[in-house]
This record gives C-alpha cells, structure tokens and sequence, in this order.
C-alpha cells in the first residue's frame, strides 16, 4: 500500500490545478479515492445526502446487495439454456454460460457509461461520482440476456446523458437512469424487449420461452409455475429480477445498513398487494383472478421494490411523502399490469411515473406542514 | 355513465393533452416556473375547457354540422355551416377566457400578476381549441360525454403542469449546464415525463 500512496502522491501535483495534466484530475481524482479513503467527504451538494457516509461506501454497499441477484441470475442463465435444449450438465457449466453472457453487458454498460461520466466530469468540472457504479450494475439485471450489446450502449449512454448529467450529475436527476436505459430499450426496441423469444439465451424455438407474465398476458395461466420455483427464481425473466429470494436478501442488507428506506420499501409491496386484493374481489376476467401474493413475485415487482423505487435520489424527500409514494408505484404497478394489455410488465413505468410526481407530492407534503405549524404558532400566540 | 366515466379517465391519462398530443405547450413551458402559479393556471384551463367544450358541443350539433339546423324547419336540412367552425369555437374560447380574466382579477389579483399575459393568451392555448376540435372529429353522443372530456382534458393538462412545475422547483438547485438552463431542460424534462405517461398508453377503456 505504501508503494502505491507514494505513487499516487508524486502524482498529484500533475494534476492539481496549473499541473501538467490538469484536465485530467477527474481521472486521478477517481483513481485515487478508489484506493484510499480521502480526507474530503462527498461535496455537500446534492439532495441525496442524509448522513455523513460517503458517497462511496453507500454506492459500494448497493452493489454488494446487488451480488446475491446478480449470481443467482448468471446461474439461472445456464439452468434455462440447458432446460430449454433438454440437457441438465452441472453447476459450473451452468454458472459459466450465464457468465459469458452476463460479462459483456456488465463490460458494455460499466464501459460506455463511466466513459460518459468521466467525459462529462471533465467538461463541467466536477467529481465522478459512484452513483453510476450502482446504475452500471443494475441496467444489465434488468434486461433480457440477448439484448443485443450495442443497443445495450445506445441505451446506457441514454440514460446517462439526457437522465442525468444534463441535470448536474449524480443527485440531481430526476428519473432512475437505470429504469431510464430499460424504458428507452423498451420503446426502441419492443422486439428485443419483449415477447417470449427472448428471456432465455438461444433457446430451441419449439420451447416456450415466455415469463409468467408474458403468459398472464395472453390468457395462457396453465403454465404458471409453483411458488417454489417463482419465490426461488427458476424462471425465465431479466437477469437480476427472477429471484424473490435473492432480492429480499439484498433488501435485508440495504434496511440494516439504513441505505434503503424501509418505508419505502414496504409501502410499495403493500401498494402491489391491496391492488392485487382489490381485483381479486372484482375478479371480472383471468387476469384479475392472479391472487394477491402472486403479483408481488412475478415479474420485476420485487426488483423494482428493492433497488429501484428505494433509489435516494429520484424517490420522495419527506418522510411522510415516502408512504404516497411507494404505495402508489405498488398500486400502479399492479394497475397497468391489469389493465394495460400493451405491457404485460408495469413495475418500470409504475416507477418511472411516480418519480416524476414525486417532487410535488414532497412539495405538498412540505405545503401542509408549514400550514399546520403556522396554525400551531397562532395558538400559541393567541393563548 | 360507464361510457362518461371512462372518458374521463381516458383524457386525463390515455390522452393526456400535453404527453399524447403536445398541445397547449407554450403555456405549460412558460409558467411552470412555480407550482402555486401552475395551479392558478391549471385551475383556469380546467375551467375555460370544462365550459368551452361543450357550448362547442352544442354549438356544432344543433348549428354548424352538416344538417343540424333541421330543427328549424326542413328546408335547412342541407345547409353545412362546418366550415365556420374555427371562428366560432375561438369567439366562444375568447369570451370564456375574458370572463375567467376578469374572476381571477376581482378575486385574487396576485395570481392575476403572476400570470401575467398568459392569463388573456388562454384564449390561443392550442389545448383549448384542440379540445374542441377532438370533441368535433371524436364524435361524442352527448352533452355529458363533450362535459367529461372537457373536464378530463383539462385535469390532464393540470396534473402535467403542475408536475413539471414541482420538478422545476426542485431542479433550481441543481447544476444544470449553462447552455440548457431555462427552456433547454424543461424541455427535456417533458420528454422524460412523456416517456413516463407512455404507461398508460395502449390501456382500452
């Protein structure tokens, strides 16, 4: 380690202000704090400081809560492959096809967007920031293992550019960038995106390929897997989303850690779970008969739960915004995969909508507030 | 009633007049600067298209449709005024808009200030006679229907500028590029929230 502070301190001074390589200290910059803890935390700006954690380690803590999703679905990659040719070879052929098809888009996604970010952090002078290593991390979990890598980069630097350095970086953005790059693929690309081709890796075509969702969809709800294989993850689906299991433990991780807010987290399932009730009791078709607990497994529900909806940055403020907010994401969520015969996944747009919505319901939340304390004060004033 | 309520429903997010049609922009991008502004001017246009659309409704089924002057006797039965349309719903938009004018002025002259021109230029908001066009081409049954979708249209393009108001409030603090401050980054944060309406776009009511 010494070797290496010494390294980088006879560096430094090329890059500090007047330095050789001046332009290039968001470079250094990075390096360096990659390997020691700096003596300056995050710069105090951004509405997505709470507490005197650094960005770092509460970037660093996400991407390890991401790891037990991110395994279980290299794995799962393998498992559906080989179910779908008929062939069942072990653990570790499994584990090393999911690999090869998970490493580029982690290598394109980590590639294209942390170039943009160190492009723009040149440009406009500030720090590149960890919050795009959790980005980076959770666009590949969200895709279908086939997309194809360039529309993966266009997708990503999408995301990058347009949801968010164009608002000032990370902290300032207003919709998720991940959910972004998936709802950009989702619209450019539907064929990519959706149907039943594409959730498992070179399949044979007489399998059927599609998700429990895609087979809500289309009325097909004989095929619907068992609990076990759904709360397990043993089904086709994006990478990072098919295992409630894994999820959950990440969650755990994120609610110890106080990173995610657990208010946010809950409301949301509880959102998903009373629309689920609710068109239970209506039960007009099929569709509305899927129980209840049901909905809060399949598809990306849990995913969208954990990682995304919890997201500092793009969720409520305001401590009494956060149950509005996440019980409405729950509730949309569920609503548009009800109602909405285009999609047959709601979770992203449930998200994506809400954290556009989110700034006014923290505004009146604050609005009625500060009415509330008023009152209190002319009490006060009058006794 | 289940046809009405559908309408409603639809207009306010199927076909959201700002994120389906981009209609009525030059309002929405020019005082979503505050939500409390946004709200008085959401509120007008909530009014002006829930009176407008259906005295157009009336106006174009018992005077300008083809044959609709029946009723005063059979010898109009081919008379076709429809081409009179836009002049006459733009007279019904402008009048309703100077009487909002002057209810805003009387009751709450701070809003008055703070909205400024926008208030009288209502009356050209392309979502106002875009309402009344989509009620002529979408063929309502009713007064009800032309009611409801008034109504809807108009919630639909509150919520959207009071949406983007919120957002532009919170972004003030943020570290947007030179370049794009102002307009630059409302227009992106339209596309943003258009991709977010895209949610309930193919839902059939």
């Amino acid at each position: 380690m010494k070797v290496l502070r010494n390294f980088l301190d006879k560096q430094k001074p090329h890059f500090e202000k007047g330095g050789k390589f001046e332009k290039l200290h968001a470079m250094f910059d990075s390096a360096e704090t990659l390997f020691f803890v700096p003596n300056t935390v995050t710069a105090p700006k951004g509405a997505h400081i709470r507490d005197a954690i650094d960005m770092k380690r509460t970037m660093i803590v996400v991407v390890v809560s991401l790891f037990p999703a991110l395994l279980f679905g290299t794995w799962n990659i393998g498992y559906q492959h080989f179910l779908s040719l008929g062939q069942s070879p072990d653990f570790w052929a499994m584990l090393g096809y999911g690999a090869l098809k998970v490493i580029p888009l982690l290598i394109v996604s980590y590639g294209v967007g942390l170039g943009l970010e160190i492009l723009f952090a040149q440009i406009r002078g500030h720090e590149v920031n960890e919050g795009f290593f959790v980005s980076a991390m959770l666009i590949p979990l969200i895709v279908p293992p086939d997309v194809p890598l360039w529309q993966l980069a266009l997708a990503v630097a999408f995301a990058v550019v347009f949801g968010k350095e164009v608002f000032g970086g990370t902290g300032m953005n207003i919709v998720n960038p991940a959910l972004l790059a998936r709802a950009f693929l989702f619209f450019a690309y539907p064929a990519d995106m959706s149907g039943d081709k594409v959730w498992i890796a070179e399949k044979l075509d007489s399998f059927s390929g599609a998700t429990p969702l895609g087979d809500a969809l289309v009325g097909n709800f004989d095929n619907t897997p068992s609990f076990y294989d759904m709360f397990m993850g043993f089904i086709p689906g994006s990478i990072g989303e098919t295992s409630t299991l894994m999820i959950l433990i990440g969650g755990l991780l994120l609610l110890v850690t106080g990173i995610a807010n657990w208010r946010v987290m809950f409301t949301v399932f509880a959102g998903g779970w009373i629309m689920g009730l609710l068109f239970n009791l209506w039960g007009a078709n099929d569709y509305m008969n899927i129980p209840a607990w049901q909905h809060l497994i399949m598809g990306g529900f849990a995913f969208g739960a954990v990682f995304m909806a919890t997201d500092p940055v793009t969720a409520t403020q305001t401590t009494k915004g956060m149950y509005y907010y996440g019980f409405l994401i729950g509730m949309i969520a569920v609503l548009i995969r009800v109602f909405n015969p285009a999609y047959p996944e709601g979770m992203m747009l449930a998200i994506l909508l809400m954290n556009v919505f989110a700034p006014l319901i923290d505004h009146y939340v604050i609005e009625s507030n500060i009415k509330k304390r008023l009152k209190r004060l002319k009490v006060a004033v009058r006794s | 009633m289940q046809e009405i309520f559908n309408i409603f429903i639809k207009s306010i997010f199927i076909d959201n007049m700002v994120f389906a049609y981009f209609l009525g922009m030059c309002s929405y991008l020019a005082v979503s600067k505050t939500v409390n502004t946004s709200v008085g001017l959401g509120f007008a246009v909530v009014f002006v298209l829930g009176i407008t659309v259906p005295v157009d409704y009336l106006l174009n089924e018992y005077v300008l449709k083809e044959g609709a002057m029946v009723w005063l006797g059979p010898e109009f039965a081919d008379v076709d005024l429809s081409f009179l349309s836009f002049i006459l719903f733009i007279a019904i938009i402008a009048s309703m808009v100077q009487l909002v004018e002057m209810i805003v002025e009387k009751f709450s002259p701070a809003l008055y200030a703070s909205l400024g021109i926008f208030l009288p230029l209502i009356a050209v908001n392309c979502a106002i006679l875009g309402g009344s066009l989509f009620m002529q081409e979408r063929d309502y049954q009713s007064v009800a229907e032309a009611t409801s979708f008034g109504l809807g249209s108009g919630v639909g393009w509150f919520l959207a500028i009071v949406g983007i108001a919120a957002i532009r409030e919170k972004i003030r603090y943020s570290n947007v590029p030179p370049a794009l401050r102002g307009l630059g980054i409302t227009f992106i944060i339209t596309g943003l929230m258009g991709i977010a309406f895209m949610s309930f776009l193919g839902i059939k009511l």
